[in-house]
């Protein structure tokens, strides 16, 4: 304790002269009010009562004399304006890193990861000493400061309390950066970790700090736990019958002991699937769902650890994924008669299709898109196209400058990963002839003969166009299941539908979601209702969202729901670590302030005499001390 | 509150209201009703006159005595002696007036009580009484007294003469120490004609009130008390450390009121004046305390109903 007001001797000096007057004042007799009275001798029964408490009454006395001493001791130490030790010492700066990541939201300890973390900087902020400033900070995938940096308690107690869960990685470099920079120039500067230690490596990042003179400190929380998490989900269409889906569910249990869980799988909130598997200590599980039907928008997964061992990570446990969109195609198919593109085209029973001749071309009515099959229109169309063997007619122009034919081409080279190739087999088919064309800039052959192009994506008529350059009657591709395929992808590919495995977005990432043409301003719908204008760059929306579940996009009249989840990481794994590496030295822990070292006592002392003197005034009225 | 605040001034006793006012015509009206109402009360009893039985002047029989030596003997029954051989006296029923003497205490004690202080309203039941008694034809002689006998109103007669009563009264100022056996004693030293003493008075007397009651009894006089007390000394508005002051002997006490000690002085005056009480109750003395809280009509029909003051 020291004094930081009046000093103890000038404390005392005050003190003794208040006390001698407080006693001078209680030794005077004091001075009554005078009432004149009929019959005096009336009182006198009265007072030869009071003889008999006289000596109770100058205890009394004595007690009010203690009493006003006492207040005058409190005051006269509230002047010292006493401290505790070490209230005064230099300040020191520190940036506290609450990790907020996935990891953190594990029920291993009471009540949670992050309510522990919040319990230890609460203690770190009671500890503060003299001019000591603190920032904290939220370290996830970003690293945001949740509040200034102060030495005001209330304020850093405000900023605790807006301390969220993320679904997704923490970024430690980030983090360390961000310290980094905020202490540049600081006094005695400090960095503290308060997380579970499931942090990547932080790069260069620490090693800066260490350089810079920064102490870095490390609050371990969590003490581990049983953990199934859900690492992969993905759906996709069977491209063949789209009312049908097919799901791959990735389980790995990064626990030290064999699991017994329970998997379900729901279609737009309701179960449609249930399975009972066992995991194995450390082992990654993949599950095919097959033939998933009963789901048209969304699925969820969800992971169930079976037993009385209650799943510690509620994070992991669910992954969540959007059906691609089943819309109606209307496709235009300009056709002197081509059986076989009338059959493949029958296989989908999403595809409205109307045939003209080239002579009744156009058709009435609008069309997503545009099949010209051995013809080739003088301007071209307001839609994607599909060119078969297009030879324009002469005179004319087509979407290509035709240069002569290629004889017996073979699928010598194919792109194998676009959408228009996909589930296609193509290296064994023959063709007989081919036209021999120059590409426009930007054209780009997705399969081709070691001479020249055999299928070639680009744009014409600021629509996407798809050609494949020879007659597929005089080949025998239409025998093959590649050519319905190739046909519906092409479709598929106009009208943005994608018969990949649709992964849902990754949570913490930056998102660049498609909105229909002409949209300058979206809105993001989280999964807790919250609402968030979000850019639109090029035509797609840019955001991110830091918890799993179902996102809204809205865009004017039109909202579109996509899915997000944890990606990849190390988040399941709820063993804490033992040592925290930063810049090639462990993580120490930190020294901790005395809490209420802070505390402004001559307040509290005179609070206290201010009570004093209320039990001083209220006995006095009530008679009892005098 | 205020009060409160004014301290001491809060304990100074209350001064009395102008003395100008105290019998107007208000006050002159409420006494012929009393004095209406007071014949009603006694009716049949006395018709204003006061009967004695001395042998003598009187015309009526009324009663025999044994003789004793010195007697009259004209007064001697002569046929009775013939018939039973023994000497008796023939008693004849002597009217005569009824004396009324009126001893108001004008000590300082009587200066307390608000509004009206005790010798106001004692001021104010000489004159009803004196007007009742003047009105029923009684000689009626007003005396003031504290230690002695300050003043003296000569006895007087005829309800005509009640101004002079007014006047006599409005004159009184309280003043000096109650000494009631003193003055007492002095009284009936300077009044030879005996009749009805009404005493009005606080009786706050160091000395004692009874020896001034004895006094008037011992000379044959017909006490009748009338203790006067203030609602303010019954519980005084005190608080706080106070140092008490006699306002008579100047005497001083230093107390703190409490609502406890209020409480044990209310039971110590109900002690005094029980101690009042019982003292007249023994020695067959009429005895009325009266509050000034209370109408003073209301106070003389309460005296009036309880009787023994007018027989």
């Amino acid at each position: 304790m020291e004094l930081t007001g009046l000093s103890l001797t000038e404390v005392l000096t005050v003190l003794g002269g208040f006390a001698a007057a407080v006693t001078v004042l209680y030794l005077l007799k004091l001075r009554r009010r005078q009432v004149e009275v009929p019959f005096v001798h009336l009182w006198q029964q009265v007072l030869a009562e009071k003889q008999s408490t006289r000596l109770f009454s100058a205890l009394k006395r004595i007690l009010s004399w203690l009493l006003a001493l006492a207040a005058v001791a409190g005051l006269a130490g509230a002047m010292g304006d006493p401290r505790h030790e070490g209230a005064s010492a230099d300040g020191r700066t520190t940036v506290v890193l609450v990790d907020t990541s996935a990891s953190m939201q594990a029920t291993d300890v009471s009540p949670d990861r992050l309510g522990r973390a919040r319990e230890e900087v609460t203690r770190l902020v009671e500890g503060l000493a003299g001019d000591d400033r603190m920032l904290i900070a939220s370290m996830d995938a970003t690293t945001v400061p949740l509040g200034p940096l102060t030495g005001e308690a209330r304020v850093l107690t405000d900023a605790l309390d807006r301390l969220a869960p993320t679904d997704v990685a923490a970024d430690l470099g980030r983090g360390l950066r961000f310290a980094h920079d905020v202490l540049r120039g600081e006094p005695r500067p400090r960095v503290i970790l308060v997380s579970d230690g499931a942090l990547p490596d932080p790069g260069s990042a620490g090693a800066r700090l260490r350089e810079a003179g920064v102490e870095v400190d490390w609050i371990p929380i969590g003490v581990g736990g049983p953990n199934v998490a859900i690492t992969a989900f993905s759906v996709r269409r069977y491209p063949l019958d789209v009312s049908r889906s097919e799901v791959l569910t990735e389980l790995w249990n990064p626990g030290e002991d064999e699991a017994s869980i329970e998997l379900s799988l729901l279609g737009d909130g309701e179960v449609i699937d249930v399975q009972r598997l066992r995991i194995g200590a450390g082992e990654r599980l993949r599950r095919f769902f097959t033939d998933v039907s009963g789901a048209d928008q969304t699925l969820e997964a969800r992971v169930r650890i079976e037993g009385d061992v209650p799943d510690a990570q509620p994070a992991d446990d669910r992954a969540y994924a959007r059906l691609p969109e089943r819309r109606r195609a209307r496709v235009q198919a300009v056709t002197a008669g081509n059986l076989y593109l009338s059959a493949a085209l029958l296989l989908d029973e999403y595809l409205d299709v109307v045939e003209v001749t080239p002579a009744d071309y156009p058709a009435e009515g609008r069309f997503d898109v545009t099949i010209f099959d051995g013809w080739v229109p003088a301007t071209p169309p307001d839609t994607p196209v599909i060119y078969l063997d297009p030879r324009p007619p002469e005179g004319t122009t087509g979407p290509f400058v035709i240069t002569g034919a290629l004889e017996r081409p073979f699928f010598d080279r194919l792109e194998r990963d676009h959408p228009i190739l996909a589930f296609t087999a193509l290296g064994d088919v023959n063709v007989a002839e081919s036209l021999a064309v120059e590409l426009h800039e930007g054209d780009r052959a997705i399969a081709s003969d070691g001479r020249g192009p055999l299928i070639v994506v680009g744009s014409r008529n600021d629509h996407r166009m798809v050609a494949i350059l020879f007659d597929v009657r005089r080949s025998d591709l239409p025998l093959r299941v590649a050519w319905p395929l190739l046909l519906l992808n092409s479709i598929d590919y106009f009208t943005m539908q994608d018969a990949r495995y649709l992964s849902s977005v990754e949570t913490g990432e930056p998102w660049h979601l498609a909105v229909p043409t002409g949209t300058e301003e979206a809105t993001l719908v989280a999964p807790d209702g919250s609402e968030h204008p979000v850019p639109v760059v090029d035509g797609r929306a840019v955001a991110s969202g830091l918890r799993a579940g179902f996102y809204h996009l809205r865009t004017g009249d039109t909202e579109e729901v996509f899915a997000a989840n944890l990606g990849p990481s190390d988040e399941a794994i709820l063993t804490p670590a033992e040592v925290l590496e930063i810049g090639g030295a462990p993580a120490e822990a930190p020294e901790r302030g005395t809490p209420g070292v802070r505390t402004e006592i001559w307040m509290l002392m005179v609070l206290a005499v201010l009570a004093l003197l209320l039990v001083e005034w209220f006995t006095y009225h009530r008679r009892l001390t005098v | 509150m205020l009060d409160w605040l004014r301290g001491g001034r809060a304990s100074k006793p209350a001064t009395s209201a102008d003395d100008d006012e105290l019998f107007d015509d208000e006050f002159q009206r409420r006494l012929d009703v009393l004095a209406l109402v007071s014949r009603r009360l006694v009716a049949g009893r006395t018709r204003a006159e006061r009967r004695s039985r001395k042998t003598g002047s009187g015309i009526e029989f009324a009663d025999h005595r044994q003789y004793a030596p010195g007697d009259d003997f004209r007064h001697l029954d002569w046929n009775l002696y013939a018939r039973t051989g023994r000497l008796l006296l023939r008693l004849y029923e002597e009217e005569e007036d009824l004396s009324v003497y009126i001893l108001v205490d004008v000590s300082r004690s009587m200066s307390f009580g608000a509004p009206d202080t005790k010798l106001r309203y004692a001021k104010k039941l000489a004159a009803a009484l004196s007007y009742i008694a003047l009105a029923n034809l009684d000689r009626v002689s007003i005396v003031t007294f504290s230690d002695e006998v300050s003043q003296r109103l000569a006895p007087t007669r005829g309800k005509n003469t009640i101004f002079k009563v007014f006047r006599f009264l409005r004159g009184l100022k309280a003043d000096g120490r109650t000494g009631t056996a003193d003055a007492m004693k002095t009284f009936v030293a300077q009044n030879r004609r005996r009749g009805v003493a009404i005493l009005i008075s606080d009786l706050y007397d160091p000395e004692g009130f009874e020896g001034g009651i004895n006094t008037l009894r011992y000379h044959k006089f017909e006490p009748y008390v009338i203790q006067v007390y203030a609602p303010e000394e019954v519980r005084p508005p005190l608080h706080g450390d106070v140092r008490l002051i006699d306002n008579e002997t100047g005497e001083a006490r230093e107390v703190t009121i409490t609502p406890r000690v209020l409480e044990r002085y209310a039971q110590a005056h109900a002690a005094y004046r029980a101690r009042i009480d019982d003292f007249c109750t023994q020695k067959h003395v009429p005895h009325h305390a009266v509050s000034t809280e209370l109408p003073f009509d209301q106070a003389i029909l309460d005296i009036l109903r309880r009787g023994g003051l007018v027989t």
